[in-house]
């Protein structure tokens, strides 16, 4: 186990510092002076620009350079957005976690929609309801979303009238910010209308949470059918038919248990694909989240804004990337690496 | 020459053989197969085929709903948008740009993934495990956020769209072709022809590409609907195709404002991309069964 | 009195170019305490015959059988469920590749325990866990197993495969069999290691008179630990008697030639002498040969043999050919047969 977190967090660091190293060169690559695009301060006097130019080291070499872009992004200083010429750690921190509650919400949904749907279809294999499966996860797996969001707004919120299309909650409460994730927020706030506002905050987040899920609920349908599948082929089912056990033991001890093993590896990779969509679904559903800000400052040309996103999102991913490694290692006795235990 | 066979003859086809003759008797994936193909054709006869011009309205037939419609024009089946442009013609140049683009992009990240990804696979030591964490990095990264990145680098358009999507899926198609590669040169047929003195390009060549060229089409048939809704996606977002190009996340953008007043100017075009995502999925699928019956017998 | 009797079983495959005979009429029978060997090439349809006993095989294959009985009763006209019911509680079976039949990601103990029948336990609920996991030491200890609180904490992967196969005996005496059926326990294993696991099982043949059916395909290792033998191949009936008949006389052909290609049998032949062996190999599913399957292979064949031979008995010792090799009283060698000396 300790070979294992060392591994992870080796692999933890390389990529941090792959990730900083590219937000690095796209200063170099967008259009404009370096450090500006590294600070964000398009109005800067030729003093400040002096004091700049020395604190982002930009007359020695490269490696500095490098080296005090990193010491600015340790300190938590991303420079300021070019458009509101606000600090844009302080914007990232507002807007982050409504960004990780809409995902993990999501995540979660996906997962428990598809996997027990992915089951089913692989204990029914080759029969009716596997097909009516299989079909619906290929049709769920090729709308685009922007066009999903916008016919699921049209039919819920405007011909049903029944949930919310914009935002996270209704302007009419007032949450004080603490964590940013609303719902954690609003159990923490004193507010006597709190279940009124938790009612709200869930009726505002059920559409985007189904539209950022399908996608990838219907890839965890194929991923956990293919394990099932392999797992109830494999000889230790054979096995424990022979002792004597019957088929729901065999599943729910045995089966499950070891096709979740299998799934839990690909949620990592899942999870970009997910965030993708969840960006495309804030800009839809006006959801006050990084991926929205990220793409109007693409549109406002806020280069420093663009690279601190691409920074802060690609992180959060690989946080979740990790977490799920260890989750797998934690499931799995194979992947623990303690083989010469005993 | 008509001679009766006097034994049971047998003959084995050669895999590439075996995969159609599976793929051929699955009625989905052919039905899909028929759809691409006709896609591909559309999208290189569309200025052909189209009975208007994408761009040039006519001011007198604005927002006229599809034929079907009781207010509907014969002669506009689909529909027109608010500038009186014809919804068909408009559908059918974008064939070209959303679905041929898409297949000339996936064709082009394949063929530089597939020589870079085999130069890789040969490499050994501190340089390979290099370019597999970086390339665990690139692939970290969502493929839509790091085509906005470069589009945001290139700035907003149709070209600079399709070279960010290139770009992205390059590094795919080098992981999964080192990977593939890797893996078949693990194998004993591989060491077989080692020992004969073939060298490793050769191996590549004769023995590897044969072997891992239906992975590759299959992980292709992926990144083509992959390709298509990104295009799409950056088409929606303003950041693909410029307004008058008749791109189908464009339209469908362009008709945001007139949803409810207009709503074919929005379900239309969405119903295009879902019709070529499927078409180009069930291909996929259909030799992903393929292989895995082909495997089995 | 049989334990177990089988006749004319037969097993189909479901394939795209329609169904395949894969196990063609087969009969076996088990008396009670008795060790009974069951040789053939691999492909021969001996794991298919085994797991169709027990009733483990996938449903793409299809068994039919004259006559299945288990100590007397007709296993046929009882329904799947009681069927299994009764052969569950009865039959155990071991497999081949013990690590593969050990769920990977539950503790062994836990795979043990689980196969405790509660119907053994006494006492009431709170009691039974501590029953259970003394049940499973001495279940270990019964294996030979000595260092079992390190074995029940342990999951299958850490083990090694002679441990594994231990374990999957445990697993199968938790339910004290009447009869265990072992798919080649031994293959791919050190040779040290495949003499524990027979000893073992000859042990508990010898102890609790438990009958046992050893599948493999190495003839001249089976001779050591079993009573009686049947012989399959390319899934026909070929010859079942006793060991010492099978081995010192073997009246068909196929037997003939896996006793002449063992070197044991062979101790007269000169250094560095080929040994014995048949030309081609076993057929595959898709091109059986009609009649008896040996047919194209067999140093004896005749025309006739394109009708599949009926089995005929010679002091117990059945054969299935149409030109067994018959011997005279108390000599090894056979007659030569006159139909074959024209060809010669």
């Amino acid at each position: 186990m300790l070979t294992f977190t060392l591994r992870r967090i080796s692999l933890f660091i390389f990529t941090m510092l792959a990730l900083t190293l590219l937000s690095f060169s796209l200063s170099f690559l967008f259009p404009g002076d370096t450090v500006i695009n590294h600070s964000g301060q398009i109005n800067a006097t030729v003093t400040e620009l002096a004091k700049l130019n020395e604190a982002y080291q930009m007359d020695k070499n490269l490696l500095n350079q490098y080296g005090a872009y990193l010491s600015h992004i340790f300190n938590g200083d991303f420079g300021q957005s070019m458009a509101s010429q606000s600090p844009i750690s302080a914007e990232i921190i507002k807007l982050l976690p409504a960004t990780i509650e809409l995902s993990l919400v999501a995540l979660l949904i996906a997962m428990l929609v598809g996997i027990p749907l992915g089951f089913i279809a692989a204990i029914k294999h080759q029969k009716t309801s596997d097909n009516i499966i299989l079909s619906l996860a290929m049709i769920g797996y090729s709308i685009p979303t922007f066009w999903l969001g916008l016919l699921a707004i049209l039919l819920f919120s405007i011909n049903l009238g029944w949930l919310p299309s914009a935002g996270q909650i209704s302007l009419l409460f007032e949450i004080e910010f603490v964590t940013g994730i609303q719902f954690i927020d609003i159990l923490l706030s004193d507010s006597p209308y709190k279940w009124q506002a938790f009612r709200n905050a869930s009726a505002h987040i059920v559409l985007p949470a189904f539209v950022v899920a399908l996608a990838p609920a219907t890839i965890f349908i194929r991923l956990s059918r293919a394990a099932m599948i392999e797992v109830l082929a494999a000889s230790y089912i054979r096995a424990a038919r022979a002792k004597g056990l019957n088929f729901s033991q065999i599943i729910f001890r045995h089966a499950i248990r070891n096709a979740l093993i299998k799934i839990i590896r690909h949620v990592g990779l899942q999870f970009a694909n997910l965030v993708t969509i969840a960006m495309v679904t804030e800009v839809i559903f006006s959801w006050p989240g990084i991926g929205r800000w990220l793409i109007e400052s693409i549109y406002q040309r806020d280069y420093t804004a663009i690279q601190s996103g691409l920074l802060v999102l690609s992180c959060f991913i690989f946080i979740v990337h990790i977490l799920t490694d260890f989750i797998y290692a934690a499931l799995n006795p194979l992947a623990r690496g303690n083989k010469h235990g005993s | 020459m008509a001679r009766e066979k006097i034994y049971l003859e047998e003959v084995f086809p050669s895999p590439f053989m075996q995969l159609w003759e599976i793929f051929r008797k699955t009625p989905v994936a052919m039905v899909g197969f028929a759809c691409f193909i006709s896609l591909i054709l559309l999208a290189i006869f569309s200025p052909l085929l189209a009975p208007y011009s994408p761009v040039d309205g006519n001011l007198d037939m604005i927002l006229i709903p599809p034929a079907w419609h009781s207010d509907g024009n014969v002669s506009y089946l689909l529909g027109t948008d608010e500038l009186g442009r014809d919804m068909l013609s408009r559908l059918m140049y974008g064939s070209s740009l959303t679905f041929g683009l898409s297949f000339i992009v996936v064709i082009f990240s394949l063929v530089i993934g597939v020589v870079i990804g085999s130069l890789s696979a040969l490499t050994k030591g501190i340089k390979s495990s290099f370019l597999n964490h970086s390339l665990d990095v690139v692939l970290s990264i969502p493929s839509l956020l790091l085509a906005i990145i470069i589009v945001a680098i290139l700035g907003p358009g149709i070209s600079n769209t399709v070279w960010a999507i290139a770009i992205v899926f390059i590094p795919q198609f080098i992981h999964i072709t080192r990977y593939a590669v890797k893996e078949e040169f693990r194998k004993d047929y591989v060491l077989a022809s080692r020992l004969d003195g073939a060298s490793n390009f050769r191996i590549l060549y004769y023995s590897v590409f044969p072997n891992i060229v239906e992975r590759l089409m299959s992980q292709a048939t992926l990144a083509q609907s992959a390709a298509i809704i990104d295009i799409a996606t950056l088409g929606f977002l303003g950041l693909g195709a410029q307004i008058p190009l008749p791109e189908w996340g464009a339209i469908l953008a362009n008709g945001l404002e007139r949803f409810y007043i207009a709503p074919w100017t929005v379900y239309l075009p969405g119903l295009a991309i879902l019709f070529a995502v499927v078409a180009t999925n069930l291909v996929g699928e259909g030799i992903r069964h393929a292989l895995k019956l082909r495997k089995e017998n | 009195m049989n334990l177990l009797d089988i006749r004319n079983l037969s097993i189909e495959l479901d394939t795209p170019n329609g169904r395949v005979l894969a196990v063609d009429k087969v009969s076996l029978s088990i008396k009670e305490g008795e060790v009974r060997g069951l040789v053939g090439e691999s492909g021969s349809g001996k794991s298919l015959l085994a797991q169709a006993i027990i009733g483990v095989l996938q449903d793409k294959w299809h068994v039919h059988a004259d006559r299945f009985h288990w100590r007397g009763i007709d296993l046929l006209r009882l329904s799947i469920e009681e069927r299994k019911a009764l052969l569950c509680r009865d039959v155990a079976m071991i497999f081949q590749e013990p690590m593969s039949c050990l769920d990977p990601t539950t503790l062994i103990g836990d795979q043990l325990s689980e196969a405790i029948d509660s119907s053994q336990l006494s006492g009431y609920f709170w009691q039974r866990k501590k029953q259970r996991k003394e049940a499973v030491i001495k279940l270990l200890h019964k294996v030979g197993i000595k260092q079992h609180s390190q074995c029940i904490n342990s999951y299958p992967h850490q083990l090694t495969e002679a441990i594994c196969q231990r374990v999957m005996i445990a697993i199968a005496l938790a339910g004290r069999p009447i009869l265990l059926i072992a798919d080649e326990p031994t293959a791919a294993m050190e040779s040290t290691n495949q003499g524990q696991i027979f000893r073992l099982l000859a042990n508990l043949n010898q102890l609790k008179n438990m009958s046992i059916l050893l599948i493999s395909h190495d003839l001249e290792n089976l001779t050591h630990w079993t009573n009686t033998i049947t012989v399959m191949y390319s899934g026909q009936f070929v010859e079942a008697g006793t060991t010492k008949q099978i081995f010192n006389k073997p009246m068909h052909p196929y037997t003939r030639a896996l006793v002449d290609s063992s070197t044991k049998a062979n101790l007269q032949l000169p250094t560095k002498s080929r040994l014995m062996t048949l030309p081609g190999s076993i057929p595959i599913l898709q091109h059986l040969p009609i009649g008896c399957r040996l047919g194209p292979r067999c140093p004896r064949a005749q025309q006739t043999c394109v009708v599949a031979p009926k089995v005929s008995s010679y002091h117990g010792h059945k054969v299935s050919c149409h030109f067994p090799l018959l011997y005279e009283n108390n000599k090894k060698e056979p007659i030569k047969h006159t139909a074959l000396k024209g060809h010669v």
